[in-house]
């Protein structure tokens, strides 16, 4: 029998009876739905703590959701070129959030992972059609919907019933689009991304790529904000007929009668749909193959012994003991690690840049940061008034030290070796955080020279420096705590992208809450900046620098008890499901 | 508690230890002990509860209940002097796997407060004896299964344990790797140290095995030397025997 595999699958199901009780290709789309609600209950059976982190999340998907949607609905009273900027910005972002998001923050839910349909005879589309389907149960999706419904409104108000049916058919386009454009993203780089190293690379410059999508965003933001309404009016409507906001701005067509342009633009969202949802199978298939094993290139084999191998060169202070060890271990893997040395990388562009914007928001430039992150729209309020710039340095330091959240996440089972050893907690904890400074400090040191050379004045550098290492030794602090306290398990797959299932929204509430702590815990700093005035530039940097070793030093103590109380319920936690 | 019986010390002995996950209980009581100087073979099908009770022997996992003693000492009350004396290989653990061999060797050891000089002796010799020198500074994320299943022994034999605990070692090891391993850990039992493993792989079992347990189910179901056990027939029949497998009749399956 000389069927191709083509041939084979357009055959009717009756030509396959000839095997007795094989499957029926033809698997109805809403199994795929079943299943993954089915994974997800299975999932939460006797883990409270997981279906907690689950509403939590759907909590605030939810408040991100009503919030988008009042942005949207509000715009049905005013001027209506109101309604043309949110519509196409709106659609815009959401449709390019969602092709950037889950490669560098959020992942994509894994949940059905297409490397398990692929020992099944479904072929390709049928596959495609219900990993979309199964995507549409989640957070993300219904977040997306209703913020999106927001657009009903206007439309109906202007457009009446035809103008809200056609934009209904939009918003559905629309979140179909972002759907399928976020799956076919993480497919691709999954399957592109073969080896390892390769792998780890890429990932590394995703994250540089994204690093910098808030600076120029924030460029173009304010570049715009001082050119004239109108000409801002054009871009909306360019890019209303681009596939990025065409589903979101149908409504308008309908409203100022142009029923040929509303089906125009379904037309081109479904097209760009469909050549998406190919390109998802293309790169399905692959995906679907497996990472193949990193290829072993000879290394030439070292003539010095393992503890000098182990011990970095560049950091000759570290001793032979066990101390010395686990920091030579840290800072290899924050190098090492792929999915750490692109935080950190992230974390360094960060870094930089916010000094810098504090200091442009100060100099009268107008600055409009919604939508980036709580760093950046601090700078909003910044007028040169020094307790703001304090704050804002506060934040950063404390942003800096939340990749530390779920460091034992980042070791998973591997954390097992420390058990079976029995290192100390309070060792292991100190050690972290002398790894982690190795790189962290030098880049604070730079921070504090970058806002004193922007702001043209040497006392700034002390200042700043005194504040940053004070909240820097308390996010240590504080978030050492959480990640002894509150870990989660990072998932090993191929997909470097990959999160756990319903978790994703989770995680970046324990950074939020590291982030406050350490902020709560350094306000006694903020206090003495503002009474000690102008005498703080000359104290800042052995009160500031004190009061952050000492909370730091606090901190890895009290954590470090609690860590050696709990390290096996810790290593439970890191270990991915079985 | 003490453990230890007049005249004849365990180099493990695990009493009552019971496990109950959220869905299961996967470790319902288990007694057992390891005799210094035996070879000890822990058998069972999947999801016996092997690996949950080694790990609970070791201070992995924590136990609902009971005590487990390494050479008279007790992993969860002294945890320090008990993981002093014991060399552990986890099942399908991840090891640090960002460091390179001799680099792993070398954290495993000063970890373990060692030495330098004699890490990088015993961590030269054990590369060289496991075939992993060639590897050089290979990553051991990018080793082969059996490579990695090589330097975990490696990382638990550098401290010279009295105990070794090994999970699965000779899982998806390549042959020639698997004979290195039979004559490594035979040669260390032979030097006095006691060695307790889980499997399925019968021949490896039978062939270096002093004493044998078969775990079913949580339980024990069969526990003595091999020839106890064994009684005379292959250990094959009796663990099918022991664990209520069937045999196929030759009626069912007919259409294969």
């Amino acid at each position: 029998m000389a069927l191709t595999q083509r041939e084979q699958r357009d055959l009717p199901p009756d030509d396959f009876a000839t095997v007795p009780g094989a499957a029926d290709p033809m698997v109805p789309l809403w199994h795929f739905a079943r299943l993954k609600l089915r994974m997800l209950g299975n999932g939460f059976r006797g883990r409270p703590a997981r279906v907690l982190s689950f509403a939590f999340g759907g909590v605030f998907g939810l408040y991100l959701a009503g919030m988008g949607f009042l942005l949207f609905a509000v715009t049905a009273v005013g001027d209506p070129q109101a309604w043309l900027l949110a519509a196409s910005f709106g659609g815009t972002a959401l449709v390019v959030g969602s092709v950037l998001l889950p490669l560098v923050w959020f992942g994509v839910d894994d949940t059905l992972d297409p490397a398990r349909f692929a020992l099944l005879p479904l072929p390709r589309w049928r596959l495609v059609s219900g990993l979309l389907m199964a995507a549409l149960l989640g957070v993300p999706a219904a977040a997306v919907l209703i913020a999106t419904a927001g657009l009903l409104i206007p439309a109906g108000a202007h457009g009446g019933g035809v103008g809200a049916v056609a934009q209904l058919l939009g918003i559905v386009a629309g979140l179909l689009l972002c759907l399928a454009l976020a799956r076919a993203v993480a497919s691709a780089f999954a399957s592109v991304l073969r080896s390892r190293r390769v792998r780890d690379l890429a990932w590394v410059l995703i994250a540089c790529v994204a690093a910098l999508l808030g600076p120029i965003q924030i460029a173009v933001v304010s570049a715009i904000s001082q050119a004239d309404w109108d000409r801002i009016a054009t871009v909306a409507r360019v890019l209303g007929w681009t596939p990025l906001s065409a589903a979101h701005t149908v409504g308008i067509e309908i409203a100022e009668g142009r029923p040929w342009a509303a089906v125009a633009k379904l037309a081109m969202t479904g097209a760009a749909l469909a050549v998406t949802l190919g390109w998802w199978g293309r790169t399905i298939e692959s995906a679907m193959a497996g990472a193949a094993a990193g290829t072993t290139t000879p290394t030439r084999v070292s003539r010095q012994g393992a503890c000098a191998e182990l011990l970095p060169r560049l950091l000759p202070w570290l001793p032979a003991t066990a101390f010395g060890a686990l920091v030579a271990r840290e800072v290899r893997y924050w190098w090492r690690d792929a999915r750490r040395r692109s935080s950190m990388i992230m974390i360094v562009v960060i870094g930089l840049f916010v000094p810098l914007l504090v200091t442009a928001g100060a100099r009268g430039i107008p600055v409009h940061g919604d939508g980036v992150g709580f760093d950046f729209s601090l700078s909003q309020a910044s007028t040169a008034s020094p307790i703001t710039v304090y704050l804002t340095m506060l934040f950063i330091a404390a942003f800096v030290t939340s990749m530390l959240t779920n460091q034992f996440g980042y070791d998973g089972t591997a954390y097992a070796t420390h058990l079976t050893i029995g290192v100390r907690g309070r060792r292991e904890l100190q050690a972290r955080a002398v790894a982690y400074s190795v790189f962290m400090v030098p880049l604070l040191v730079v921070v504090g020279a970058v806002m004193a050379a922007s702001q043209g004045s040497p006392a700034v550098a002390a200042a700043t420096w005194g504040v940053l290492f004070a909240g820097y030794g308390c996010g240590l602090a504080v978030n050492m705590f959480v990640s002894v306290l509150a870990p989660y398990a990072l998932p090993e797959t191929s997909n470097p992208f990959a999160t756990g299932s319903g978790q994703a929204t989770a995680k970046s509430m324990l950074a939020v809450v590291g982030l406050l702590g350490a902020a709560a815990v350094s306000v006694p700093v903020l206090v003495a900046a503002a009474l000690l005035g102008d005498a703080w530039p000359w104290l800042a940097l052995p009160l500031g620098a004190g009061y952050g070793v000492a909370a730091a030093t606090l901190g890895t103590y009290l954590a470090g008890d609690v860590l050696d109380r709990r390290a096996p319920e810790l290593l439970a936690t890191v270990t991915p499901n079985r | 508690m003490n453990v230890t019986e007049p005249g004849r010390q365990n180099a493990l002995a695990l009493r009552g230890l019971y496990k109950r996950f959220p869905t299961r209980i996967a470790v319902t009581g288990i007694d057992l002990d390891v005799p210094v100087g035996s070879f000890y073979g822990l058998l069972g099908p999947n999801g016996a509860g092997k690996t949950t009770t080694l790990s609970m022997a070791v201070g992995l996992l924590r136990p609902d209940a009971g005590v487990a003693s390494v050479l008279g000492v007790d992993v969860w009350r002294d945890p320090v002097e008990a993981k002093r004396r014991l060399g552990v290989l986890p099942d399908n653990a991840r090891l640090f796997d960002r460091l390179s061999g001799p680099e792993l060797l070398a954290y495993t050891g000063l970890l373990r407060g060692m030495d330098p000089a004699t890490v990088d002796q015993r961590a030269a010799e054990l590369l060289d004896v496991l075939a992993l020198t060639e590897a050089g500074r290979t990553l051991v994320v990018d080793y082969s299964a059996g490579m990695r299943k090589k330097i975990g022994l490696a990382c638990a034999l550098l401290h010279a344990p009295r105990l070794l605990v090994l999970d699965e070692p000779f899982e998806a090891v390549d042959p020639v790797s698997a004979a290195l391993i039979r004559d490594i850990l035979t040669r260390y039992v032979a030097g006095g140290g006691t060695v307790i493993f889980s499997s399925h792989v019968m021949a490896v079992v039978e062939g270096l095995c002093s004493h044998v347990a078969i775990l079913d189910e949580g339980a024990i179901k069969a526990v003595g030397t091999l020839e106890d056990v064994r009684g005379g027939r292959p250990l094959e029949e009796v663990f099918v025997e022991v664990v209520g497998g069937r045999t196929a009749t030759g009626e069912e399956l007919s259409w294969l």
